[in-house]
């Protein structure tokens, strides 16, 4: 007999309380490494400028991510007199909610056996897994448009103004290269693109696991740009542009609410980097055995963070124009021609 | 159960009942990416291009007479009716772009992205002349409008051009609002888009024939297309978005677009709404004596002759709907006719138009025509023949249509109707007779040496002529196939 | 799992426990943002000054109103974004049942991305994604044409 789902129905308890376990698991983890991956980038970016980096909080700076939280805290909370103060309030948490609630369709592991039931790991397992992520990243920039409206300050206007326009620029492309990711998989369900991926290459060649980073080397490529562009990461942070806009979309904000904004930053980096993962690498299916899933998923990620910190310390900021005649001239057509070439060869095989 | 949806989709796909809209579409997106490669205000190679798409597509629409194709789950019908209407649209649209060019040049806006713009508009056109769906009426509404409103706010210097547009677009839009309110209702009550369908299942459960949502969306439905059509009360717009868009537009919105909403109108009348044919004929009855006596009423006081012409084709909207109170064979064929014959005669009378202007356009008054027959006296012929074709005298083809039209009302027994229209043609005697006045019988004030003959737009008064002649003179033959065209 | 050929990936369908999971963690998400917001504005201290609360504009005075008018680009990047977005949204209802519409359904999403090419290629050629500088020498030339 082969084993069943765990559900709501065949086991109350168990399913509830796995489920609010993994909950608070996966919120506790993308919660910690945001807080740790503003420490290691102000270290790695430290070590490349050949400083040192924070070093006098804790062991290397170590405690330096609570120091600063409790510093922010204690900040004052300042509304400027001519905002307007519901949107003002609001859009910070437009902008860090759904970058925290997108890694929710993510799989961080193999299915595993509780009691003879299967539980997935994964915080739920949508049938439109891609769609909801596609979704969620598009509600960003509603966050940074507010911000930059509601602040009442030029500065914070034209940010949220670039913004707006880099980020819908550049969803056409993320859109169209995850068009062609699940155009191999055939479907939308992120744990099934996973399972997909842990098969052999092709059905035939063994020693490389079916990664679609072999079978669609281009929609990678295009998809960690745009990416980058999506979570305005340099050398694509046109919004904040800190020699020309001081601080772009949020001129304005301080204390907690600007922390927000800092925090969504590093939650977006790991919600693009675990979806490249998940979508282009094989998830949690190697290099590692799969009983160590987590462990190559959280590996994958950090070696994506790892980049974007190494692309900030490596690349200057491109000029607005250069943005969006990248963004429309080269990354649409390209991922246009892939979608329709993939569809040509798929078509061809079956 | 997929599979089988998917494969019944693909097999009903039948790319020969959208062919000619389709070529048309290929023709302007073509053109449209071999206008970038030119140099701005080169517009002579766009003229050809769309005359050629317009032949080659008349040539499918041709093939397509007699040998009904449907397609795409009877969403599509390229029957007669479509075909009939279709030609209707190609000869406004070619005639327009006939006249354009010159036009253009002289208002300073050699633009060619005009002619894409028209070529989208005829193949909206086209698929509400042959949509059997309301979903694909409704696009091809879109389509049509969208196109249009761009083409009516063209001159984007001039206020009164931009003005024209956006008048043209809020009311267009509010009033596909009301269209799309009623499509939403009668999916409602029916369950169903498609025109047969709803018909059937109407006529099945007489019991939601006195429903009040079934008679809202009958209403909401027949509104949409009535401010399309300009009918009184819904014709506000009318005036100030033709007077303002460029003439050889005002001409094509006058005889393309308008023929593009009574096919629609009568086949969702026809075909969905059949089995409340006394309250609609009693509803449009009110509407056509209203629409004939405000237009013509209103005609008469204008100075301006663009303005004239607008609320004439008020008026004509209104004889037209009389073919449609008349609901019978003859007076539908006759609506088919007389748009035909309408788009000849009006659009020959705007090209007199266009070659009459100066830059601006601001002599287009009576005073302005002063003795202009003596000085241009193939123009004044032309124009005379055109206003008698409006009129409606014999041997022209304005009394063809409106003879078959009324002919049809009485058939039906609307005798009071037909009188009604023909008073009232009798009134658009007096401003129509005012303009051949001033040309014949006023002394010139101007020598006219700005106007020009360019062979194209002498071309299209031509056939303008010749087809308002040849309707008038010989009616029969296009009746017959008229007469096959209809339902 | 997935799928022989021919017939739709077996998905399971979305259940009732998929939403209840997703929305505990969009509530504990929500919670502790708000809590978050709520302690500092508890704790942070506060003075209140004209000046202090004036948006920021480099140390002088503001002047005037900062909701400005968004220059046109702007407005076209959106509109192309909306036109190019339901383009993807098509080629995606293809995509995932592109082995059951076979060669018809190619051929019918690849007029599609053609039409929509020629539009982009339109866009690009007549300037309407230039920015800058390049824009601006465009505009110049083709001043003699309003």
């Amino acid at each position: 007999m082969t084993p069943e789902m765990l559900s709501l129905s065949n086991s109350p308890g168990l399913f509830v309380g796995l489920m609010l376990l993994k909950l608070i698991v996966v919120f506790s983890v993308v919660m910690l490494m945001v807080a740790y991956a503003t420490w290691c980038e102000r270290k790695i970016i430290g070590h490349m400028q050949t400083r040192l980096g924070p070093m006098r909080t804790g062991w290397h700076g170590l405690l330096q991510p609570i120091a600063d939280g409790i510093k922010l805290f204690f900040k004052e909370d300042i509304i400027p007199s001519q905002a307007s103060v519901v949107p003002f309030l609001l859009a910070p948490m437009m902008i860090l909610v759904p970058a925290i609630i997108t890694v929710a369709v993510i799989p961080f592991g193999p299915d595993v056996t509780v009691s003879g039931l299967i539980v997935p790991l994964q915080i739920t397992d949508l049938n439109v897994g891609v769609l909801y992520i596609l979704a969620f990243a598009g509600l960003g920039v509603y966050g940074i448009v507010l911000a930059g409206w509601s602040s009442n300050s030029k500065y914070s206007l034209l940010g949220g103004v670039r913004a707006s326009a880099q980020m819908i620029s550049y969803e056409l492309a993320a859109g169209l290269t995850i068009v062609s990711v699940f155009m191999l998989s055939e479907t939308l369900s992120l744990r099934e693109i996973v399972a997909l991926q842990s098969e052999p290459l092709w059905g035939t060649f063994s020693f490389l696991p079916n990664w679609y980073v072999f079978t669609q080397p281009l929609a990678f490529f295009l998809f960690v740009i745009t990416g980058l562009a999506e979570i305005n990461r340099t050398p694509f942070d046109m919004p904040e542009a800190e020699s020309e806009l001081v601080s772009g979309f949020c001129t304005e904000y301080s204390s907690m609410k600007y922390a927000l904004f800092f925090l969504a930053e590093y939650a977006n980096m790991i919600v693009v980097s675990a979806i490249a993962a998940t979508l282009f690498l094989g998830g949690w299916y190697g290099p590692l055995p799969s009983s160590l899933g987590v462990i190559n998923l959280l590996g994958k990620i950090v070696a994506f963070m790892f980049f974007f910190i190494w692309l900030r310390a490596t690349l200057p900021r491109v000029r607005y124009d250069q943005l969006m005649r990248m963004g429309w001239k080269v990354l649409l057509p390209l991922a246009l021609a892939n979608v329709v070439v993939t569809g040509f060869v798929v078509v061809l095989l079956q | 159960m997929d599979n089988n949806l998917v494969q019944i989709a693909l097999q009903n796909v039948n790319m020969w009942a959208i062919m000619p809209s389709l070529i048309l579409i290929c023709f302007g997106m073509g053109l449209l990416l071999i206008n970038v490669f030119l140099p701005r205000g080169t517009t002579k190679h766009a003229v050809w291009i769309s005359l050629i798409g317009l032949v080659v597509t008349g040539l499918f629409v041709f093939k397509g007479w007699g040998d009904p194709q449907y397609g795409f789950n009877d969403a599509v019908a390229l029957d007669n009716f479509a075909a009939f209407f279709n030609i209707t649209f190609l000869v406004a649209a070619g005639l327009t772009i006939l006249m354009s060019d010159e036009y253009l040049r002289r208002e300073g806006y050699p633009v060619s992205e005009y002619y894409p713009l028209v070529l989208f508009t005829t193949a909206g056109a086209m698929w509400m002349a042959s949509g059997t769906d309301m979903m694909t009426i409704f696009l091809g509404l879109e389509v049509m409008s969208v196109g249009l409103y761009v083409l009516a706010g063209f001159f984007r210097n001039q206020v009164r051009s931009n003005e024209a547009g956006l008048k043209y677009f809020l009311l267009g839009a509010f009033s596909t609002g009301f269209l799309l309110y009623g499509i939403a209702l009668i999916y409602g009550v029916t369950g169903s888009t498609r025109l047969t369908e709803i018909g059937i299942y109407l006529n099945a459960h007489t019991s939601l024939l006195g429903n009040p949502m079934t008679l809202a969306g009958l209403v909401l439905i027949a509104i949409g297309f009535l401010f399309k059509i300009a009918v009184v009360p819904f014709h506000m717009w009318t005036p100030d978005v033709y007077e303002g868009a460029p003439t050889p537009i005002t001409a094509f919105m006058s005889a393309g677009p308008k023929a593009a909403a009574f096919a629609s109108f009568l086949r969702i009348m026809e075909y969905c709404f059949f089995s409340l044919k006394p309250e609609w004929t009693a509803m449009l009855w009110v509407l056509a004596v209203l629409t004939m006596v405000v237009g013509n009423v209103i005609a008469i006081t204008q100075t301006n002759i663009k303005r004239m012409l607008a609320y004439s084709s008020i008026a004509h909207a209104g004889y037209a709907l009389v073919g449609m109170v008349a609901a019978n064979e003859i007076g539908y064929s006759g609506i088919l006719f007389y748009m035909l014959a309408y788009a000849f005669m009006n659009i020959g009378a705007f090209a007199v138009l266009v070659l009459a202007g100066k830059k601006g356009e601001d002599n287009l008054t009576l005073e302005g025509f002063s003795g202009f027959g003596y000085k241009r006296p193939f123009l004044g012929v032309a124009m005379t023949i055109f206003l008698f074709s409006l009129m409606g005298l014999p041997p022209t083809a304005g009394f063809a249509g409106k003879f078959y039209i009324f002919a049809g009302a009485v058939k039906a027994g609307y005798l009071w109707l037909a009188v009604i229209g023909v008073l009232n043609s009798a009134v658009s005697l007096y401003y129509y007779l005012r303009v051949m006045v001033y040309m014949y019988f006023r002394d010139p004030l101007e020598d006219y040496a700005w106007v020009s003959m360019p062979v194209s737009v002498v071309v299209s008064i031509v056939i303008a002529i010749a087809g308002s002649l040849y309707l008038g003179i010989v009616p029969g033959f296009v009746m017959e196939l008229a007469k096959l065209a209809v339902f | 799992m997935s799928s022989t050929t021919g017939s739709l990936p077996t998905t399971a369908p979305i259940l009732f426990e998929d939403y209840l999971a997703l929305g505990i963690y969009v509530g504990i998400a929500l919670f502790l943002v708000a809590i978050l917001l709520l302690l500092s504005w508890g704790l942070g201290h506060r003075t209140r000054s004209r000046i202090k609360n004036e948006p920021y504009e480099s140390g002088v005075y503001p002047t005037d109103n900062a909701r400005l008018k968004g220059p046109v680009p702007f407005y076209l990047v959106a509109i192309f974004f909306i036109l190019f977005d339901i383009e993807v949204i098509f080629v995606a209802s293809w995509a995932v049942a592109y082995d059951r519409l076979g060669w018809a359904g190619f051929g019918q999403v690849s007029f599609f991305t053609l039409v929509l090419l020629v539009g982009l290629l339109h866009l690009w050629k007549t300037g309407a994604l230039d920015w800058g500088p390049s824009a601006a020498r465009q505009n110049r030339k083709n001043q003699d044409i309003p």
